[in-house]
């Protein structure tokens, strides 16, 4: 019996610990989640990790019809001082704007024409490409300019229409050097991949709204492939943005800098 | 000048107006903006081709402030741009531009080829490049006046708009060699151009060097980004028959809407006065300067406000000393050297995009001169779809018979014009 009964206290042992971490791990997963660990997951569902290039795709419908397309070769890399990206970004198409350049690095943005050889300092309200703002087209690590706030979890319709359980996130701007004073967004609670994105004027009137869908395997991961853009003053302007040919691409510090736009031609 | 300010008016109201039009009766959902995606076409992204080929024909008319008839002009303007890697690291860049030129003025217009630039580019590591052949050499951070940007001096051949954006496009390149050393954080550009010609050549077809490579030259320009906001570029510039002249460049962000420009050149030469007049001068210091804003509204309109100051150009007492020949002298030289032609000036420059309806775009401005109040104003209305655009362009020069801008021959200019990319 005591044979017996010695197994069966370490068996009851075993159960009491078994319970405890269940428990505690319960405990865990039922705390609430850190708002910029969240932010950060969904960031590296974006953002490749390192130095990439990628083709953007924007195509403008008014009233559903299109009125302006555009194609743009961006180059990113992420500063490793601040961890922000800077961007090269040429114009593909039109034609008649094709090979002029923007060099973006946060709020520092450049535009340069080849023809006139004229390198323009631009402020983040110049917009050149339509609905879009320059900092649309480009990789932006929100972890890095926003602060997050968790104020729940809902349950939405994505953008494939699939009903999806999220983590609504409150996003405050910390940094000046951001296109967008506060953001509203929704991350999926099991794949941290971004659905849904609400970008708010210091004003409080909504800009803009994004749904970030076509999710599909780039650069080592599920990644975005495809943003729409819905206006907020007028929701029949909407802006589709399309990324593809992703590709590994490193390039030296030194190109993102105003006096190296003249120079750059990328294979 | 009541002309634009009328229009831009109208053009705000007309703006506002459908700003604050009532909504559509019935709001898309966000929903249908994905079905509308689901709908958008899907043709792969093609590469961006190495050029760009355009041909423009334009009709216009000229009328001058005497009794003279008016003068019809006619052109057709093909431009070509070719930039293209020829190898690993080694690049090829030709840029053309022939203007077939018809009026009944006196003298006529003439065809001219203006051969912009042809060189070839070579990166022999990640942080330096070396160029050879003519190259548009640009410099500045302002809009309307350019201190530091010496190389426009007799680079102009020919002239179809006197939008400042065309003129910096529309010019002979210099021929250099010239390398640059790139850093993380600056880069310094040191550029030779060589004598090649003593006197420009008019012929239409004329490499014109001697226009653009009259004498040794040298320019030195390094800049260093001290922070996003902060990247100023310091120019040193000389040559043979050129007195050292110093230059600076900033520019910064002032909020989310202006960015505040600043450029600056100084060293001895002599004054503009003398130079159109051939007078025997002693070489003094002078000193140029442009600075200003630009501000963009939410609905992209950019406005530019810029202060020019040119001291080696006649002020109001000076100005009044010449004889009208002499001024007329005085206005071609400062045309030629692309020059602040008075003392204190200000320039005023709007662009609006997307005007009333997508794809208009309308861009003015208003050079004032503050010696002897005289105005340059330039109105363009530019409709483009896919590979063409329509162009409509005015120019008129108003002021006392005496002033600056009312002592040029011209009293205004329109043009239409039509462009198709190819």
């Amino acid at each position: 019996m005591s044979e017996l009964a010695h197994p069966m206290k370490s068996t009851f042992a075993l159960r009491a610990v078994a319970l405890a971490l269940w428990l505690g791990l319960a405990a865990t997963t039922h705390a609430a989640p850190d708002a910029q660990d969240i932010l950060a997951a969904s960031d590296a569902v974006r953002n490749p990790a390192r130095p990439f290039a990628v083709t953007v795709t924007l195509l403008e419908f008014r009233n559903t019809r299109q009125t302006d397309a555009n194609t743009l070769a961006v180059i990113s890399k992420a500063d490793p001082g601040s961890g922000q990206y800077r961007s090269l970004i040429r114009i593909v198409a039109p034609q008649r704007d094709a090979n002029k350049l923007m060099l973006k690095n946060g709020n520092d943005l450049w535009f340069f024409d080849p023809a006139s050889q004229a390198s323009i300092r631009l402020s983040p309200q110049q917009r050149l490409l339509g609905q879009a703002s320059n900092g649309d087209v480009v990789t932006v690590n929100l972890a890095k300019d926003y602060k997050a706030e968790l104020t729940g979890e809902e349950e939405l319709t994505d953008g494939e229409r699939v009903m999806r359980r999220a983590y609504k996130l409150d996003l405050a701007a910390v940094s000046p050097d951001v296109t967008y004073h506060r953001v509203e967004m929704w991350v999926n609670t099991t794949s941290s991949w971004p659905i849904k994105a609400r970008f708010f004027a210091e004003s409080g009137h909504l800009l803009k709204t994004a749904y970030y869908r076509k999710f599909q395997p780039q650069l080592g991961r599920e990644r975005p492939t495809e943003v729409v853009i819905i206006d907020g003053l007028d929701p029949a302007w909407v802006t589709v943005m399309r990324y593809s040919d992703y590709a590994w691409r490193e390039v030296p510090d030194a190109w993102f800098q105003r006096d190296y736009l003249p120079r750059f031609k990328p294979e | 000048m009541r002309f634009i300010t009328c229009s831009l008016c109208l053009a705000l109201y007309w703006n506002a107006s459908a700003q604050a039009a009532d909504p559509p009766a019935e709001l898309p959902d966000e929903l249908d903006a994905l079905s509308l995606a689901d709908k958008a076409p899907t043709e792969t992204a093609q590469p961006a081709q190495n050029w760009r080929v355009f041909v423009e024909g334009a009709i216009g008319r000229n009328e001058l402030r005497d009794a003279a008839p008016r003068v019809n002009t006619q052109r057709l303007s093909i431009d070509l741009r070719f930039d293209a890697r020829l190898a690993p690291g080694l690049r090829a860049v030709l840029s053309d531009r022939v203007d077939l030129a018809h009026s009944n003025g006196v003298p006529p217009a003439e065809n001219v080829n203006t051969l912009r630039e042809a060189y070839l580019s070579w990166a022999p590591g990640d942080h330096q490049v070396i160029d050879l052949g003519r190259v548009n050499v640009r410099n500045g951070a302002a809009m309307g006046f350019n201190p530091t940007d010496w190389f426009k001096e007799n680079a102009l051949r020919s002239v179809v708009t006197p939008d400042p954006a065309v003129l910096r496009e529309n010019r002979q390149g210099t021929v250099v060699l010239q390398g640059q050393q790139l850093w993380r954080s600056g880069a310094l550009t040191a550029t030779f151009s060589p004598e090649l010609a003593r006197a420009p050549d008019p012929d239409a077809f004329a490499l014109d060097a001697g226009a653009t490579n009259p004498s040794n030259r040298w320019l030195l320009a390094g800049s260093y980004k001290f922070s996003n906001a902060v990247n100023p570029q310091l120019l040193i510039y000389g040559g043979a028959d050129t007195p050292t002249q110093l230059g600076l460049n900033v520019s910064a962000l002032a909020g989310d809407a202006v960015v505040v420009f600043g450029e600056f050149s100084a060293g001895k030469g002599r004054s503009l006065v003398a130079q159109a007049l051939g007078l025997a001068e002693t070489e003094s210091q002078q000193q140029r300067a442009a600075a200003g804003l630009t501000y963009t509204t939410g609905f992209n309109l950019s406005f530019t406000a810029e202060a020019q100051y040119n001291s080696a150009a006649p002020d109001r007492s000076q100005w009044d000393a010449l004889d009208p020949v002499a001024r007329l002298g005085v206005l071609t030289t400062a045309d030629a050297l692309q020059d602040l032609p008075v003392r204190r000036a200000w320039f005023f420059h709007a662009t609006w995009k997307d005007l009333l309806l997508r794809r208009l775009d309308l861009s003015a401005f208003v050079r004032l001169d503050s010696e002897t109040d005289s105005r340059d104003q330039w109105l363009e209305a530019r409709y483009h779809w896919d590979h063409a655009d329509l162009s409509v362009q005015w120019q008129g020069f108003s002021g006392d018979s005496g002033s600056v801008f009312g002592s040029i021959p011209q009293r205004q200019a329109v043009e239409v014009a039509l462009r198709y990319y190819f």
